[in-house]
């Protein structure tokens, strides 16, 4: 046979052994993109929109900057229109049976399937991330998630009996998100009955064409309808009444922003925030499959931000070595390369990584950078920052991509105490070949997942999510899907956004109180002051406030808490909390029944003061009954609590904790003074947390009496009650960045 | 060969500390090839020098000195004359590595090897192949009539026995396994063994040799071998001092890629010469 093809290459290949690129070709993409003539729209209720008079935003390849198509900026027109389509399939779409939903599902998950390459090959080509993550995570992913919401749909009915679809869904999506992130927060709300409208910049199409293949299925469209604007449109989707929650991943300052912007709106929001992750290296781990765990973390474009490493000192020198060795081994290169490990974030990533390390530097760090990268930008070679100062601001900001900051540490509590001393809290990796060890650390982060031995492991049907800043929105799995769902039946919340807010001159001025008349009221009164720290103390502000009764008399007077009561209060909760939480559940219960049994006893003193507020005899005794038996549900419930073990796909189990949160604040309603005091308190102890409790404005005096009994039963800092003005009181609480959630009941500002 | 492994003093706490995560290192396994591919031209030259790292091994109980002066011709020319020619790589003197064979087929082999003209090693297996359950003196005396019949290398089996009991020795290459198990290469043994013979480098300066055997044959498989040394070991052990491949019909599957880049068609089962 005679030869064809000359290669004049292979002799230098054949010294070398270099790697030659593995180009895939994007004709697909573009192919696609021209059946839109290189001019997207937006894709609303199963057709393209393309509204005239607006802007249009290219959109461009990362690498070469050349313009591949134009997106619209949506205008707050578009914007209401596919809210109203959304709105108009939700009534249709939640009233089917949870089966046709999980089939609808399962249709979409065979076209994703179908048209996979063209998919991942615009990803890819569109974000500069490297082809090899998109083909085998992200899209393989994306249609497991299909498959098992179908199946969570399809015995939704059974399952999950009580709760109803929320309604129109808002997602906005930030400038640098993947297509996985999307799917995470679609599928779940589509598979629960809701409907989904998505904001989503203009530079990235790929939504564009999953809204066009959910579309082309046909039977129900408008249930995906996605907008290609600007953020700022975000409030407006927000905004739109339909919309019952809006879900948000992305960058911290623009999640505050958000949520600034929507308060008092009734509209509920999932934030899912910071990108950075940790990983803690013992001396007992496997060095070789932690170094594997970093370039997962950090250089394989599976994660979004850099990476935390946190290194027992004992190995610090041979996990270095090993480290820069793998580094050089790196390559990266143009996304749609088969043999690259990462691409690119595009050009504002770079400058961002670019700053962060010159500023590193500056403030004393050394950097080490390697791997086989093209030289010029947007491409940023895997960088590993070590001696950062822990003071200094780069070790307290979010490490960006692909930057890794290594920190040594000497104890496994000098690692906790490090580890948990940042405001982030998204997700951490424990490595540690001792089980023992690798589940105390597991348990003592203060993070929403946490792998051992392995590093962004996902899974449709785990759970992930953050704790502190990282936002407080759970995806995937069972516990996923409440984010969708509220109880049945729930009234219609009505806006309750005060126009004239400011929020600098609320709560601040305390009106002062004068002597009011004699005080009558059944004796014993309860003991004058707050109740923090488990006994009564004075309040700082050394005034008190007098409490009036329903026929206008003096009932009596409690005392004025005001700011530094609060931090007291605060503290004392803090203290208590880790022994709180510690408790048995059995514990907990039994604590609940004794107060119970408590208040049992006082329901003379309690029925009294209760006739004084103007309630009848009756009903006061049942207000008694019923708050006791509040109590008694709760610690039942707090014995039968449990944390699941699951097994799902990922080579080992999977472990479900509930955790208190810590300190809860309680701001009580005037109306049913003790029934909501107690029906408030009781849920929040029973699940291990600690309270700060400002009760009924109208008459405390009650919740004092309980303060009598919690002070005998409950150990010191349980529960912390400050009576006082409520707008001053729940500004500081508001104010108080250690409180971990605050629970509101009262004026609409 | 290159310089022999001097050896260290026996210190088994290094072994007792070493950690190896198992899922950890089976889900580097499953990226290599994920990683990692090469084409075109690549391709060509990367599997021309896999060729130069192989074994070429005939080990059956029917070996007679025909089929082993076949071997050791396809040895000395393991691709065909054009296809070398096509890709300019006629004159750089490509052969495998060497030949390997059972003790008995020593004499032949060397005898077929100078009639061709070579001088490729000849490796024996020895020491009670594969199982190594003989005596310590049987198999010393393998070794010695192997050698006297003029093999350079010797494969050794390692007494198990003697492992699972914690008694070790020391050798200039590691090797997977015989070939005749159930369960041979694989990527999962072959990582933590590659990361051994570097942390075994870092520690004393000496070069272990690797060789994978058993169950390698397709050309993909090879080029995925090819990038797990290079990605652990780097540049420096792709070298058949350092590196070998113990295989018989890779080097078929080898060719037929070969010349499929040339040609651009897929060759018939006559097409190539058998080994």
């Amino acid at each position: 046979m005679a030869a064809t093809r000359a290669a004049p290459h292979a002799c230098e290949i054949f010294t070398s052994l270099e790697y030659g690129p593995v180009p895939e070709s994007h004709a697909c993409a573009l192919a696609w993109l021209d059946t839109q003539d290189r001019c997207l729209g937006h894709y609303v209720n199963g057709k393209w929109l393309k509204p005239e008079h607006r802007n249009s935003v290219p959109c461009q390849d990362p690498i070469t900057g050349e313009n591949l198509a134009s997106c619209l900026q949506a205008q707050a027109k578009d914007v209401a229109a596919a809210v109203e389509a959304a709105r108009t399939a939700f009534k249709s779409w939640s009233a089917q049976p949870g089966v046709v939903r999980g089939q609808h599902l399962t249709r979409l998950a065979k076209v994703i399937q179908k048209h996979q390459r063209l998919l991942w090959t615009l990803e890819s080509l569109v974000t500069g991330r490297v082809v090899r993550e998109v083909r085998d995570g992200d899209v393989q992913l994306a249609q497991q998630l299909l498959h098992y919401h179908a199946i969570q749909a399809s015995t939704q009915e059974e399952a999950l009996a009580g709760w109803e679809p929320m309604g129109v869904i808002g997602l906005i999506l930030p400038p640098t998100f993947s297509f996985l992130e999307m799917m995470w927060r679609i599928c779940p709300a589509l598979a629960m009955g809701c409907t989904v409208v998505a904001l989503v910049p203009p530079t990235s199409p790929t939504p564009l064409l999953l809204a066009q293949l959910a579309g082309e299925l046909g039977s129900f469209p408008g249930i995906l309808n996605v907008i290609s604007g600007p953020a700022s449109l975000g409030p407006i989707l927000a905004s739109q009444p339909a919309i019952q929650k809006v879900a948000f991943c992305g960058a911290l300052e623009e999640g505050r922003v958000l949520r600034r912007s929507l308060a008092g709106k009734c509209v509920e929001l999932g934030l899912a925030l910071g990108m950075e992750s940790l990983l803690l290296l013992t001396d007992t781990a496997d060095v070789d499959s932690a170094v594997e765990g970093v370039v997962d973390a950090a250089w394989s474009d599976r994660g979004p931000g850099g990476l935390r490493l946190l290194i027992q000192e004992s190995v610090w020198d041979e996990f270095m070595r090993r480290l820069q060795e793998r580094m050089g081994r790196l390559r990266s290169g143009q996304g749609l390369d088969g043999a690259v490990d990462m691409g690119t974030r595009g050009a504002a990533a770079c400058d961002l990584a670019q700053r962060f390390v010159h500023e590193a530097q500056s403030q004393g760090a050394q950097v080490f950078q390697a791997g086989d990268v093209p030289p010029k930008s947007p491409f940023y070679p895997p960088t590993l920052v070590s001696n950062l100062p822990p003071a200094s601001p780069c070790a307290q900001a979010e490490v960006p991509w692909p930057v890794v900051v290594a920190s040594p540490f000497r104890t496994a509590k000098e690692a906790l105490a490090v580890a948990n001393g940042t405001p982030r809290g998204g997700s951490a990796s424990v490595w540690s070949e001792r089980l023992g060890q690798a589940l105390e650390l597991g348990y003592g982060l203060q993070m929403g997942t946490v792998w051992i031995n392995a590093h962004n492991l996902r899974d449709p049907s785990v759970p992930t999510g953050g704790c502190k800043e990282s936002g407080c929105s759970w995806h995937g799995g069972p516990d996923g899907l409440y984010e969708y769902l509220r109880p049945s039946r729930t009234p219609i919340q009505v806006s309750c956004l005060s126009k004239n807010m400011n929020y600098d001159t609320f709560g601040l001025a305390v009106p002062s109180t004068l002597p009011a008349g004699p005080e009558i009221g059944p004796s014993p009164a309860p003991p004058y002051g707050l109740f923090v720290g488990g006994r009564f103390q004075a309040p700082g502000a050394r005034s008190s406030r007098p409490i009036q009764d329903s026929s206008g008399n003096l009932h009596g007077y409690v005392a004025e808490g005001g700011a530094k009561d609060i931090r007291g209060a605060v503290e004392a909760a803090h203290q208590a909390a880790p022994g709180w939480a510690g408790q048995s559940p059995g514990a907990r219960a039994g604590l609940l029944w004794a107060l119970a049994a408590a208040l049992e006893r006082r329901k003379s003193t309690l029925a009294s003061r209760l006739e004084r507020q103007g309630v009848e005899l009756k009903a006061a005794e049942a207000e008694v009954e019923l708050s006791a038996r509040r109590l008694r549900a709760w610690g039942a419930r707090a014995q039968a609590q449990g944390h699941t073990l699951q097994v799902s796909g990922l080579r080992g189990p999977v472990l479900r904790l509930r955790e208190p949160l810590g300190v809860l604040a309680v701001v009580c309603p005037d109306e049913w003074p003790l029934l909501a005091f107690v029906s408030l308190l009781a849920p929040a102890l029973a699940c291990g947390n600690t309270v700060v409790m400002v009760p009924s404005a109208a008459c405390p005096l009650l919740a004092l009496e309980v303060c009598q009994d919690m002070a005998t039963l409950f150990p010191a800092g349980l529960a912390n009650v400050v009576t006082g003005d409520r707008d001053h009181l729940t500004r500081c609480l508001a104010l108080h960045q250690d409180v971990q959630a605050l629970w509101y009941f009262g004026s609409a500002q | 060969m290159s310089a022999h492994n001097r050896g260290t003093d026996l210190d088994l706490s290094w072994i007792s500390k070493i950690q190896v995560n198992h899922p950890a290192v089976l889900r580097r396994a499953e990226q290599i090839q994920a990683r990692r591919t090469v084409k075109k031209e690549w391709q060509a030259a990367w599997l021309l020098k896999a060729v130069t790292f192989i074994d070429l091994t005939t080990l059956s109980g029917d070996d007679t000195s025909s089929n082993i002066q076949r071997l050791c011709y396809k040895a000395k020319y393991p691709i065909r004359e054009d296809l070398l020619k096509a890709l300019n790589m006629h004159d750089k003197g490509i052969t495998t590595a060497a030949v390997c064979v059972y003790p008995a087929r020593v004499c032949d082999a060397v005898r077929a090897l100078k009639a061709a003209g070579c001088n490729i090693p000849v490796a024996s297996v020895a020491t009670g192949f594969p199982a190594g359950q003989t005596h310590l003196k049987t198999r010393l005396e393998e070794i010695r009539l192997a050698v006297e019949d003029g093999a350079t290398e010797i494969d050794v089996v390692i007494n198990r026995s003697l492992v699972l009991t914690g008694q070790w020795e020391g050798s200039d290459f590691i090797k997977t396994s015989t070939g005749k198990e159930t369960v041979n290469a694989t990527f999962p043994v072959a990582i933590v063994m590659l990361r051994a013979i570097r942390d075994f480098f870092w520690k004393t300066g000496n070069k272990i040799g690797f060789k994978p055997a058993g169950g390698i044959r397709s050309a993909k498989d090879s080029l995925a071998w090819l990038s797990l040394v290079k990605e652990e070991l780097g540049d420096e052990w792709l070298k058949p001092e350092l590196f070998r491949i113990g295989a018989s019909t890779l080097l078929s599957d080898i060719e037929r890629q070969i010349y499929h880049h040339v040609t651009g068609r897929y060759a018939a089962y006559h097409d190539l010469p058998m080994s």
